[in-house]
Order: C-alpha cells, then sequence, then structure tokens
C-alpha cells in the first residue's frame, strides 16, 4: 500500500482541523469582574437593605458558571487597592485569590499603580495570569495582549488603562512611564492581530463612555469588557459591531456573557449581571479560607505598634476648639504637600489618641474616612471666608469647625455668624486678601463638603491640570494624591518619627 | 473637569469621582434615603466610579 509521506499530511491535516473549526459554531462564555478595589468581604452598600458582594462567593458562582465549556475569565482593572483587606499587603491578597480563582487574564487599571512601580511589579510577577496593558510604555512584564485558543477559534484580548492615569495618581507612581492614547493602541493591536486572532476583545479600564467612543472609532472589536466607571450595564450594549459590558464595582456583581461564533464571527450573543450575594453554602471555600487568612493578618498588622504618644491626643474637641491632635493632623498634611498653610474639618477627626503605645488601628478609627491630600491655592481673602465658615456652625458643634496649620486666627463665637473672625496670621504675617496662598485640605472640603465653598470655586477656576516636575499642577492645583489615604499618611509620618507629642499652639484663640 | 450632576455644573480634579459630583452637588445623603446615581444611559454608578470630561450623571 502506498503511504503519504508524514510531512505532506501535516498541512493537510492542519488544514483540513481549520475548515471544521471554522464550519461549526463555538460558544465561549466570558464571566468578568472590574473595580474589586480589594473589596473582598461583602459589605452593606449605601442605600442598600443586604450586604452583597464577597469574592468567595463570587469565585462559587464563577466555579458554576464555567463548568463544562469554554470559559474566559477577565479582570478589567483596580482590582488591587481600595479596601484595607487589600491595602495592607499592597494587594498581594487580591492576587492570591485572583490566583487561585484561576482568572485567566487582567488589565492595570488606573488605582494598579498607586502603589508604586516596585510594588506593582512585584504583584504582576505573582499572578499566574498575564497582564495586559498595551498602553504603556516603560513597564517590564506587561503584555499588549494574548491570544488565547479553543478548537481552532482564536481569540485577541487586548488591555487599556486610562489615558488620565498620571493625573489619577500620585506622579510618582508613573515616572518614567508613557501612556499612549487609547484608540491609536487598540488600532495598532487590532492590526497586529489581524491574522492571528478571530475575535477581539478588548479588557478596557477607560470608562464607560470611552468605550462606547472607542467602539465608535475603532472598528474590528467584537467586545469591550470595560471597567473605571463602576456602571452596572444589566444586558450587553450594542455600539455599531461590537458589544460593551461592565459588571459594577466591589464584586457586587458577576458579568455574564455568552458568545456564539462561526466563521470568526459573533453570530450570537446573551448577557446578564449576577448578583453576588454572601449566600451560605454558596462560597468557595478555598477562596474563603485565603479571605479568612488575609483578614487576621490585616487585623494583626492593623495592631502594630507604629510609636508612642507621650500625652494625650485630643480629637473630641475638635468640633469646638484648636486641638493637639487637630494640629497634629493638619501640620502632616502641609508638610507633606508643601503648602503655606493647610485646614480641615474637626469633623474628619473620630476620637482620641491615649498616652501610650500607638496602634495602626489607633489612627484609622481617629481618620476612618477614605480621604486625601488636596493642596489648592487661595487668596486670602477666600481663607478668611473659609474660616469664616468654619466657625458658624460651632454652637450646633458642626464638624466644619477648622484645625489648621501654618496659620492662626482669633475669633468670637459670641458674634453673629458671618463675621466671627478677627485677626488672621499666615507664617506670623498678617493675611493679605488680595495674595494667593496654598493650602493643603482633603479632597471632600476641596469640592465644597462641609459647605466650604471656598475650595471649590478655587477647583472651578483651576480648568487644566498636568504633571510638572513630578507634581500635579493646574492654575489653582498644587498638590493631589488620590492613591493615598490620608490615614496612611499619618500613619507613615508617626511610624518615622517614634514618638510624638503635639501641643496647642494658640492656633485659634477665642475672644469673647 | 467639568461634569454635570442633575443638569447643573460641578467643577472636580482630575481622579475625583462619582461621590466627589454628589458631595459637591450636595446630593450625598440621598442616597441614604434610597436614591441611585445613574449615567446618561440610564445605567447605575457606584460611588467610586471615575468621570471624564463632560459626563452627565442624575440622581434619582
Amino acid at each position: 500500500m502506498k503511504k503519504w509521506p508524514t510531512a505532506a499530511l501535516c498541512p493537510l491535516f492542519v488544514f483540513l482541523l481549520s475548515i471544521q473549526a471554522y464550519a461549526q459554531s463555538f460558544d465561549l462564555r466570558i464571566l468578568h469582574v472590574n473595580d474589586l478595589h480589594g473589596f473582598a468581604e461583602a459589605y452593606k452598600p449605601l442605600g442598600s437593605r443586604e450586604p452583597l458582594g464577597g469574592v468567595a462567593y463570587l469565585a462559587g458562582r464563577v466555579n458554576a458558571l464555567r463548568r463544562g465549556q469554554p470559559t474566559l475569565v477577565l479582570a478589567a482593572g483596580d482590582m488591587i487597592q481600595g479596601n484595607n483587606w487589600a491595602n495592607m499587603s499592597q494587594g498581594e491578597s487580591v492576587i492570591e485569590a485572583m490566583n487561585a480563582m484561576q482568572f485567566d487574564v487582567m488589565v492595570l487599571g488606573n488605582h494598579e499603580f498607586d502603589f508604586g512601580q516596585a510594588v506593582l511589579k512585584k504583584r504582576i510577577s505573582e499572578a499566574a495570569f498575564p497582564v495586559l496593558c498595551a498602553n504603556v510604555e516603560g513597564l517590564d512584564r506587561v503584555k499588549p495582549f494574548i491570544i488565547k485558543e479553543w478548537s481552532g477559534v482564536r481569540v485577541g484580548i487586548i488591555g487599556v488603562v486610562t489615558e488620565e492615569t498620571p493625573v489619577a495618581t500620585h506622579p510618582r507612581n508613573v515616572s518614567g512611564l508613557t501612556f499612549l492614547p487609547v484608540a491609536e493602541t487598540v488600532e495598532k493591536s487590532v492590526r497586529d492581530l489581524k491574522n492571528r486572532a478571530d475575535m477581539i476583545i478588548v479588557l478596557s479600564h477607560i470608562g464607560h463612555a470611552a468605550d462606547r467612543a472607542l467602539a465608535e472609532t475603532v472598528k474590528g472589536i467584537d467586545v469591550i469588557v470595560g471597567g473605571h466607571s463602576h456602571t452596572r450595564i444589566p444586558r450587553p450594549v450594542r455600539v455599531g459591531d461590537t458589544l460593551i459590558v461592565q459588571a459594577w464595582e466591589h464584586g457586587k456583581a458577576l458579568g455574564v456573557l455568552d458568545l456564539t461564533i462561526r466563521d470568526g464571527r459573533v453570530v450570537g450573543y446573551d448577557g446578564r449581571l449576577e448578583a453576588i450575594k454572601p449566600q451560605p453554602g454558596s462560597e468557595d471555600p478555598k477562596i474563603l479560607a485565603i479571605v479568612e487568612r488575609q483578614r487576621q493578618r490585616v487585623d494583626r498588622i492593623l495592631n502594630d505598634r507604629i510609636g508612642e504618644a507621650m500625652i494625650d491626643l485630643d480629637g473630641e474637641n475638635v468640633r469646638k476648639r484648636e486641638t493637639n491632635l487637630g494640629n497634629f493632623i493638619a501640620d502632616i498634611m502641609r508638610q507633606v504637600s508643601k503648602a503655606d498653610a493647610a485646614l480641615i474639618n474637626g469633623g474628619t477627626i473620630r476620637t482620641n489618641i491615649s498616652r501610650g503605645e500607638v496602634r495602626i488601628k489607633d489612627v484609622y478609627s481617629v481618620l476612618p474616612f477614605d480621604n486625601y491630600i488636596v493642596a489648592i491655592t487661595l487668596t486670602g481673602k477666600a481663607i478668611a471666608e473659609a474660616l469664616e465658615h468654619g466657625v458658624s456652625g460651632i454652637e450646633e458643634g458642626e464638624g466644619r469647625f477648622p484645625q489648621v496649620s501654618g496659620l492662626t486666627f482669633a475669633y468670637a463665637p459670641s458674634a453673629p455668624k458671618g463675621s466671627r473672625i478677627g485677626e488672621i496670621l499666615i507664617a506670623g504675617k498678617p493675611l493679605d486678601p488680595g495674595r494667593e496662598y496654598s493650602v493643603a485640605t482633603n479632597d471632600f472640603l476641596a469640592v465644597g463638603g462641609d459647605g466650604y465653598r471656598s475650595f471649590a470655586e478655587a477647583v472651578k477656576s483651576s480648568k487644566t491640570f498636568s504633571v510638572v516636575g513630578g507634581t500635579l499642577q493646574g492654575e489653582k492645583v498644587v498638590y493631589s494624591d488620590s492613591g493615598r489615604w490620608l490615614r496612611d499618611v499619618v500613619v507613615e509620618y508617626i511610624r518615622e518619627k517614634e514618638t510624638i507629642a503635639p501641643g496647642s499652639e494658640g492656633r485659634i484663640v477665642e475672644r469673647p | 473637569m467639568e461634569v454635570y450632576v442633575n443638569d447643573k455644573p460641578v467643577h472636580l480634579l482630575p481622579g475625583m469621582t462619582v461621590k466627589h459630583a454628589l458631595t459637591h452637588a450636595g446630593l450625598i445623603e440621598k442616597l441614604g434615603s434610597g436614591k441611585k446615581v445613574y449615567d446618561e444611559w440610564a445605567n447605575e454608578l457606584g460611588l467610586d466610579g471615575a468621570l471624564s470630561e463632560g459626563a452627565k450623571i442624575f440622581v434619582r
């Protein structure tokens, strides 16, 4: 019998296989999450009557839905930073859980940069899955895209992050990196994948509005799995030939997108969001064990001694007078931001720190809110208005009472509201109403929280922003670090100083 | 950046989120009483959701 040479048979075999693959339809399931922000445990969101989320319960659902069929499990960015459960290990706990959940691929979100590049590279090296980011140059170990293949069907997955990352995290975290325009980058990647992939998924961390614009601009994208805007898209959105999905935030929902692919085209789809609830019995025990173990680790870290207070720090009277704790925190804010002065609302400070050992949990109890430092240029007149507003609710014990650094002021609580403030000194000199000063505050006041309109007005007039000399700057903004909570800045400061003994120095003088 | 909350302009710093826009607009407390935040396509938004220039969000 005459035999075909093996070498001749191989190409024919591959050809026949590929014909068969193209002739048959292929079902692919995509499971997706975005913006987990380290929320490993279920919680009750504002306005919700029941707890939602919990990665052990998310994992249980992923396990059930991926069973017995080709499935991609995708993470659309901002996974490792946010909640204490993640922050205490700088995202290591999240990567451990994601490895155990067998994620297929993840794209970097802007908050993945918040712990700095050295930590990010370590997290990427720990990930058992590829990490994508096509539009960042200068970061080792990330890939622009990957290709996954099932039965001869090749799926190209391109990752992109928001171009605004350099102004949305501290500039030191992105030093030396170049963020390329998203649309041009995706267009190029689609071209690169033209003969190598049958369908294209963009794993994006650019926000839903930008996803829609991308779908309109760049042809050849079959699916965009999005993140960044924390958008709850109950059913896939179709823009041109592109499907767009996004699964809310914090693991409160799992995105499910079922695709039918034929001849390299998506010929059918069905998608939904599944609410994740902590129902006993639905969890993945392996992931639950990781969550518990890491939570115990967080508890241990919160108990870490970071220094010693030589005196009691008063967080109780911050709504009615200057206190040493208010001074201490305002001083740190001024020092970190290199501002002329600092002003925070007393309501930010929630409790005392007793004399003796200071632990991380003590600082977290004092500053429980997720606030960060912002420094804004204000005129002397605007500072005076801010202080006037700050002392206008003292009778009611309102949280807007100011705690300050770099300035002193006198006020008369018995005077009518709006005319209580007397002499104001900055750096020992009388405040000049027409001069501009940089003033550190927190992001809450910067947008007019507690009625502080002076900051909000300054932000309004600061229209453009750029990174100059390693710092985010606008016309009126001299500092903004949205990736580091104020409480963590204070923890670092105490750890560095080891002993603290701030005093009340007559910064706020009450006059009859 | 300028965004719109219930059709009123609000100015925020880069990196600020839905939470900041609602604080600026004095609407953050409304969420405790069952109201939710939506984008211009009627999708619900999380409070930490990123906003982009010209974004329109609604509390209802």
